[in-house]
């Protein structure tokens, strides 16, 4: 992603190397992400469906968490909104109000994203300001397809690849900066700028900078992964991804146009690797496609994402668990900043370095007390794991959004970074954490009128939906269509 | 189980002015049942929030959800459209430049502005291209509001509004008469504590105590109630922000015109807002002037003048007393700032509204948006003092750490960093950077960017440019057959 970007958006500014063993292999699980991504694929002037179809892709709404909050409750955070803002009060003081009197339905009935997903229904949003606009999508993709297609990409817009494993850095001695790769076969691979994207073995930002790894186990103390692919178990193929809450962390569905992904992310504090690969043959819905595969890796972010003349992007920078679908973004959030701070004309500025590690810092630190709050917001008491983060202390930047939310039904608001309004409702309601008390004006209006508004959107998200192809046939559609243009 | 809050009984707004009645206005229509009541209290000159004669798009806005009739604010409180700040002498030398309002610029033009205007810009070149469709619009004197929910060529222009103070108040106290708001002529002569920060009641002299839930202060720099509060702290300015005296000349012959000016001249800066009424002009200085001097670079007759120390409540929200306007934060007249940000913090205690029960960690998250949008206020006045030719006026001083770093990124780079709760948005900093005299950098991309693509933007922005030019009427005439129009229907 990151030669592609570089090349693609900055052509002529730096020739771009691309260093990688096919020795080494990729992380070879489903990979959902988030509606950023199509921008990224956008810009780089790539067409959906031939992509789509080259990573054997499928579209997805939200993600359906299922058993966190409490056994056999589930609910959706979708990619849209949940209702629309009344007289300037946000539509879930109203649909508290209206669940006071026993009159509301749940919330996710009143969201498009939501409707159509659970219909496994899909089409993309429309342009305008109707209801048929209040979402967005993402896709769920195969990461070993998506790797090489990047990569072919990239090397199609003149990046130069180097197969060969990273043996040996050479770095300059007063400046500290690296210089050049010694490849296991003696090559060597000179440059201005270094990206790290060596996943967790980070050679160059970890191994070679020694930049400091600020852990965040004792928040989300999942360590480790055991994946394993099965076959479709029906038809039905799924916009949505699957988070299924378990004893000792929670499990991935993600479904894909040939497969199903699945995952048990666990802690290896509470249960051994062994015990999670049964967990995960157990629970699969398909028939397994191999045996399950253990992943380990450790929740946190280095002090600095770029040091020296080094950036680390994706896992070499830092980690979050993939249960909100966000390291892609992590990594597609480092490339676009990286872009805009691009050195120019040959020289690191010191300040461009620290506008970019704030910018990263920001976004990382956000997006894990949103994680952090899945954990949290839950009566489960059903395991020593669950009893852990039901109990822990949260970090104050979490602890101050949960008490507003609370007290007043409120929600910290920001513009930068990634989760807004909508997605922390989606986990606060969802996992029954509600406020003691809402807006006062929501009280307003007389509880019978409020019904009467509430179900009006409901039918037309209703109406909406069943005017949406199904996800397969909208899948089988937009194949044909690029089959002709071929 | 969510209970909703309890609503208030009633609120107390201290200050009468134009800021103290919309105040009124926007909690009386937010909350229909309570109480609402303000207190007319003396007038301040160094309310500028209240003595204001023109605010920013966001202020249309506000009046659009309160149901102020923007056509009533032409017809009957001397209104009138801005649609460009004309910035010389900030540059020295140099041609100035022009800021409009809004974020609708195509990104490869404005790569294309600092390609043509930025590094390589020659002393002595001429003026930077037009770089808004309202800058094309305001040369031409061609503007009416577009008509709204139907697209035209002009529907992407952002404009603010001037008015009469005094008919523009008068307007506002209609509507709130007409929505049950009571009002008290007095001065407040003391608070009642109640319980924990919160206080009770405040005492109108000679008229007893009256008492509420809670209390808005808009009673400009004195803060009457929040400044009375024992946990009132003020945060000084005076180190990055130099204007300490300003003076206010009487109303000159009207101006009917799409611009207002910002000049700085040899002693201080000059503000100039076109009015139907009166053009209003306003001079910022590091140190007293002599009256005549005043008088020569105001180009009038001195009225007044205020006496300054900039700053803002630490936190504008104690106990139940929020501060809105002067009483938050205090600072130079320098562009319409005050207008803007008391009405954007109105706007987020109506977002906010609490119940009679006021949650601390609700009056936090008040605090933390409000102080960053006086923080930003802060950031972009700080900006004006960072060239050459404001310091050699207001001195040299060291720059808000913030504002360095902008000013590097859009030196270098052509760009600016994000940041919450500003009064501009990025394309409005990017011309305000390029009007103080500071050249854009070059994006990364823009060095290896496809001539076709700039050439391509620049065509389109010519294209509507002219489509605008021919769509908007000029601007005198629709504005004669406006009022014209209100006169006969009477």
């Amino acid at each position: 992603m990151t030669a592609a970007g570089v090349a693609k958006l900055l052509p002529g500014i730096a020739s771009v190397q691309l260093v990688e063993s096919e020795e080494i292999g990729i992380v070879g699980v489903g990979e959902a992400t988030l509606p950023h991504i199509r921008g990224f694929v956008e810009k780089l002037g790539i067409d959906e469906a031939a992509f789509m179809k080259a990573t054997h892709a499928t579209y997805k709404l939200g993600i359906d968490f299922r058993d966190f909050g409490r056994i056999g409750e589930s609910y959706i955070h979708p990619f849209g909104s949940f209702g629309e803002e009344v007289a300037g009060v946000g539509f879930h003081h109203w649909w508290l109000e209206l669940s006071r009197h026993g009159m509301a339905r749940e919330i996710g009935d009143y969201s498009l994203a939501v409707a159509a997903a659970k219909a496994n229904r899909f089409r993309p949003p429309a342009q305008d300001d109707s209801l048929a606009s209040t979402y967005g999508y993402a896709y769920q993709f195969d990461a070993t397809l998506f790797g090489p297609f990047m990569r072919d990409f990239a090397r199609g817009i003149g990046v130069e690849r180097h197969e060969g494993r990273v043996v040996s850095v050479e770095r300059d001695g007063p400046s500290g900066n690296v210089t050049a790769l010694i490849l296991a076969d003696g090559r060597r691979i000179e440059g201005d700028l270094f990206v790290d994207c060596s996943g967790f073995r980070s050679i160059l930002l970890g191994q070679e900078l020694g930049e400091e790894w600020e852990d965040w186990t004792h928040w989300l103390p999942c360590d480790r992964a055991a994946a394993m692919p099965c076959t479709h178990a029906t038809q039905d193929l799924r916009p949505y991804t699957t988070a299924t809450a378990m004893p000792a962390g929670w499990r991935w569905q993600i479904p894909l146009q040939h497969r199903m992904g699945n995952g048990y992310v666990f802690s290896s504090a509470h249960i051994t690797e062994e015990q999670a690969c049964e967990a995960i043959i157990a629970a699969a819905e398909g028939t397994p496609l191999a045996d399950p595969r253990i992943l380990k890796f450790r929740p946190g972010r280095r002090s600095r994402s770029w040091s020296h003349n080094v950036v680390g992007v994706g896992l070499a920078s830092g980690f979050l668990e993939p249960l909100e679908s966000t390291s892609i973004y992590l990594a597609q959030m480092a490339i676009t900043y990286l872009i805009e701070l691009f050195p120019v004309g040959g020289t690191i500025d010191p300040r461009d370095r620290d506008e970019f590690n704030r910018l990263v810092d920001m976004e990382y630190d956000r997006v894990r007390d949103f994680l952090i709050l899945h954990y949290h917001a839950t009566t489960r008491d059903d395991s020593e794991f669950w009893n852990h983060v039901r109990t822990m202390q949260v970090p104050d930047s979490l602890a101050g959004k949960l008490e507003l939310w609370r007290r007043a039904g409120r929600i910290e608001k920001y513009s930068d970074g990634l989760f807004y309004d909508a997605s922390w409702i989606a986990v606060y309601v969802g996992q029954g954490m509600m406020p003691e008390a809402h807006d006062p004006r929501a009280a307003m209006i007389a509880p019978d009128a409020l019904v009467r508004a509430t179900e009006r959107l409901r039918m037309a998200v209703t109406g909406e939906v069943a005017t949406m192809p199904g996800h397969r046939d909208y899948l089988m559609r937009e194949a044909a269509r690029l089959a002709e243009a071929a | 189980m969510s209970l909703p809050r309890e609503p208030m009984r009633r609120v107390v707004v201290a200050g009468g002015g134009q800021l103290g009645v919309i105040a009124a206005i926007a909690l009386r229509r937010a909350l229909p049942a309570t109480e609402v009541v303000v207190i007319g209290t003396p007038p301040s000159p160094a309310a500028f929030a209240d003595t204001s004669v023109t605010a920013m798009p966001f202020t249309n806005k506000l009046h659009d959800r309160l149901g102020i009739d923007e056509e009533h604010i032409v017809t009957r409180a001397g209104g009138s459209y801005r649609l460009v700040t004309r910035y010389a002498g900030w540059d020295g030398e140099g041609p100035g430049g022009v800021v409009a309002y809004g974020e609708a610029l195509d990104p490869a033009l404005k790569t294309a502005f600092a390609r043509d205007w930025g590094a390589v810009r020659l002393p002595g070149a001429g003026a930077p291209p037009a770089g808004s469709l309202a800058e094309v619009l305001a040369a031409a004197g061609r503007f009416a509001p577009p008509p709204p929910g139907e697209p035209t060529p002009i529907s992407s222009v952002d404009y603010a509004l001037r008015w009469n103070p005094a008919a523009y108040r008068a307007l506002l106290i209609a509507q709130a008469e007409a929505l049950g708001i009571g009002y008290v002529q007095g001065t407040i002569d003391r608070l009642e504590p109640g319980e924990g920060d919160a206080i009770r009641a405040i005492g109108i002299a000679g008229q007893g105590m009256i008492e509420a839930d809670l209390f808005l202060d808009c009673s400009g720099p004195q803060a009457s109630l929040l400044a009375a509060h024992p946990r009132f702290a003020f945060t000084d300015w005076s180190a990055t922000l130099p204007t300490r005296h300003v003076y206010l000349a009487a109303p000159a012959a009207p101006v009917l015109a799409l611009e207002d000016r910002l000049t700085l001249t040899r002693a201080g800066w000059v503000s100039e807002v076109a009015g139907l009424d009166g053009l209003y002009r306003m001079l910022g200085t590091p140190a007293p002037l002599p009256r005549a001097e005043v008088e020569a670079l105001l180009g009038g007759r001195a009225m007044g003048a205020v006496a300054l120390t900039p700053g803002r409540a630490e936190a504008p929200w104690i106990g139940n007393i929020v501060a809105l306007g002067d009483a938050a934060a205090r600072f130079e007249p320098l562009g319409p700032l005050h207008l803007d940000l008391a009405h954007r913090q109105l706007a987020l205690l109506i977002e906010m509204l609490p119940g009679r029960d006021i949650a601390p960690l609700e009056r936090d998250e008040y605090n933390r948006r409000s102080v960053l949008m006086m923080e930003g206020v802060h950031e972009v006045l700080a900006m004006h003092f960072a060239g050459p030719a404001a310091q050699a006026v207001f001195g040299a001083r060291d720059l808000l750490g913030r504002v360095a770093a902008v000013i590097d990124q859009f030196a270098r780079r052509g760009r600016i960093p994000f940041r919450e709760e500003l009064p501009l948005l990025g394309q409005e900093q990017f011309a305000l950077l390029v009007a103080l005299g500071w050249s854009p950098g070059l994006p990364p991309a823009a060095h290896a960017a496809d001539a076709a693509i700039e050439a391509r933007a620049r065509a389109a922005f010519e294209a509507e440019a002219q489509a605008a030019l021919a769509f908007a009427p000029p601007y005198d005439q629709w504005l004669a057959r406006a009022l014209q129009a209100k006169a006969s229907s009477g």
